[in-house]
């Protein structure tokens, strides 16, 4: 953290904020969908479809700021800000938030921090879903169901973790690189650059 | 009171019983521990006991929803002793309901344990606490505090945006697709806004003389103190307590093996 600038810990921070909020509009949305699902007995199963928005911010801040720790360090925030608003999951969700931004970190490690195409974005999410998932076996006792249902449970995670937070999150960072506003982050560096060497 | 406690302490004492916890799949564990955190709640929270179920009494729903899926769907290893009921093509065994209910207070007891640390715990000494007990660096945590401040600033932008776009003509959506559209036309420029006073804030911590040292002083200081550390021992003390109790019965199954002592 000793070479991040200010002003990358602090829009860090920010997107940990707003996608605290969001995280927590999702919560609420996917109460709504397990009621529907509980009369079937597959009411968590709700939550597995929508699981891939919880790794988002994982994904935009590393995308945007390209720095070991980023896709870590923006999940905890959001975790630890959702218990600051009062989020009833309490301390166990910053526990939770540090799992997810591991695993998405994790594949930003693997490649060295210096690759971000939309591959990669895809299998942080990936990433994500899988050591989330693992944890959950245990946390939430999904290791006493029956096999196919934690085979398929985990396939609908691993997939909405790519599409929801590695597709989604790219196509966000980029609507949002081309406002301009990020003209001073790692992620308007990285496309001035390639487009130069396309002129020269 | 727990209000006074060290912030940091008091989360690292909710969070181990959780994660002990979660190796228990029997009835008995969960149930009596949960029973000892309303004990806890009660007497030393010093919270209306209504407000308190009126928050607690909503996740009925989701631990009913993981009670549900875990009767109908447990895994071989669990499925033991008679078949109670069938719904459908499902059979209900003794092993799965017990699994199932096992799940469903584990979760509760995950809520009550985390409503103990939220409903007590101011914020700024929480992050002051983080900051000093659990070594985070400055530049985070008041990066954190001054994203946290701009919470009623989103809300105001987004009314902002919304009356910008009724201006100009732009309807609610109702069809999917169109509340697809709709979300887009708000997270972009929302998110642009917070993009832009990120940074303001960091020019104007750097231009005050912040520069994220670790060396600093503090208007505010957390110490941990005897009380953290009996706070933090009797509630893990209490799940230990359960844990020998539930063995000594011959209740405690540690996933599907039976771990209690055989009678």
């Amino acid at each position: 953290m000793k070479s991040w600038k200010l002003k990358e810990v602090v829009l860090m921070s920010s997107l940990g904020v707003v996608f605290a909020f969001v995280y927590l509009a999702f919560f609420l949305f996917g109460q709504g969908l397990r009621n529907l699902l509980l009369p079937i007995g597959l009411a968590p199963f709700a939550y597995e479809i929508i699981f891939g928005i919880w790794f988002i911010v994982s994904i935009i801040a590393a995308y945007i700021i390209r720095r070991p720790g980023a896709a870590f360090f923006s999940e905890l925030i959001a975790g630890i800000v959702q218990v600051l608003v009062g989020s009833p999951a309490g301390p166990m969700l910053i526990l939770t938030a540090a799992i997810q931004g591991l695993g998405a970190e994790a594949v930003f490690a693997a490649f060295r921090w210096r690759v971000y195409t939309l591959p990669v974005l895809m299998a942080a999410g990936a990433g994500a879903a899988v050591v989330s998932y693992a944890y959950h076996l245990f946390a939430s006792g999904y290791i006493a169901l029956g096999p196919g249902l934690i085979i398929s449970m985990f396939i609908v995670r691993v997939l909405s973790g790519i599409l929801l937070a590695g597709l989604l999150g790219k196509w966000l960072s980029d609507r949002l690189e081309a406002t301009g506003v990020l003209r001073g982050y790692a992620i308007h560096h990285a496309r001035t650059q390639r487009s130069s060497r396309h002129a020269s | 009171m727990l209000q006074q406690l060290n912030p940091s302490v008091k989360a690292g004492a909710v969070l181990v019983p959780s994660i002990l916890l979660s190796f228990s799949y029997d009835v008995f564990t969960p149930l009596v521990f949960l029973f000892l955190l309303l004990v806890f709640t009660w007497t030393w929270s010093g919270m209306p006991k209504k407000k308190w179920l009126m928050l607690f009494s909503p996740f009925f729903i989701g631990a009913a929803g993981f009670a549900w899926m875990t009767m109908l769907y447990a895994g071989d290893g669990y499925q033991s002793g008679e078949v109670l009921f069938s719904v459908w093509h499902f059979e209900v065994t003794e092993g799965g309901m017990e699994a199932g209910i096992s799940l469903g207070l584990r979760s509760l007891c995950f809520i009550a344990l985390s409503l103990l640390f939220v409903l007590t715990t101011d914020v700024t000494q929480m992050m002051h606490s983080f900051m000093q007990q659990l070594k985070l660096p400055p530049k985070l945590v008041y990066g954190i505090m001054a994203g946290f401040r701009f919470l009623p600033l989103f809300r105001h932008e987004y009314t902002v945006i919304r009356q910008a776009h009724r201006v100009r003509g732009v309807e609610a959506e109702r069809t999917v697709s169109g509340r697809l559209r709709h979300f887009r036309r708000f997270a972009v420029p929302m998110l642009a806004g917070a993009v832009r006073r990120a940074e303001r804030t960091a020019l104007a911590m750097t231009a005050k003389g912040f520069t994220g040292d670790k060396n600093r002083t503090w208007y505010k200081r957390e110490r941990v103190e005897a009380k953290d550390w009996v706070f933090a021992a009797s509630l893990n003390g209490a799940l230990l307590l359960v844990l020998a109790a539930s063995w000594y019965f011959g209740y405690l199954s540690i996933f599907h093996w039976d771990a209690g002592r055989s009678q």
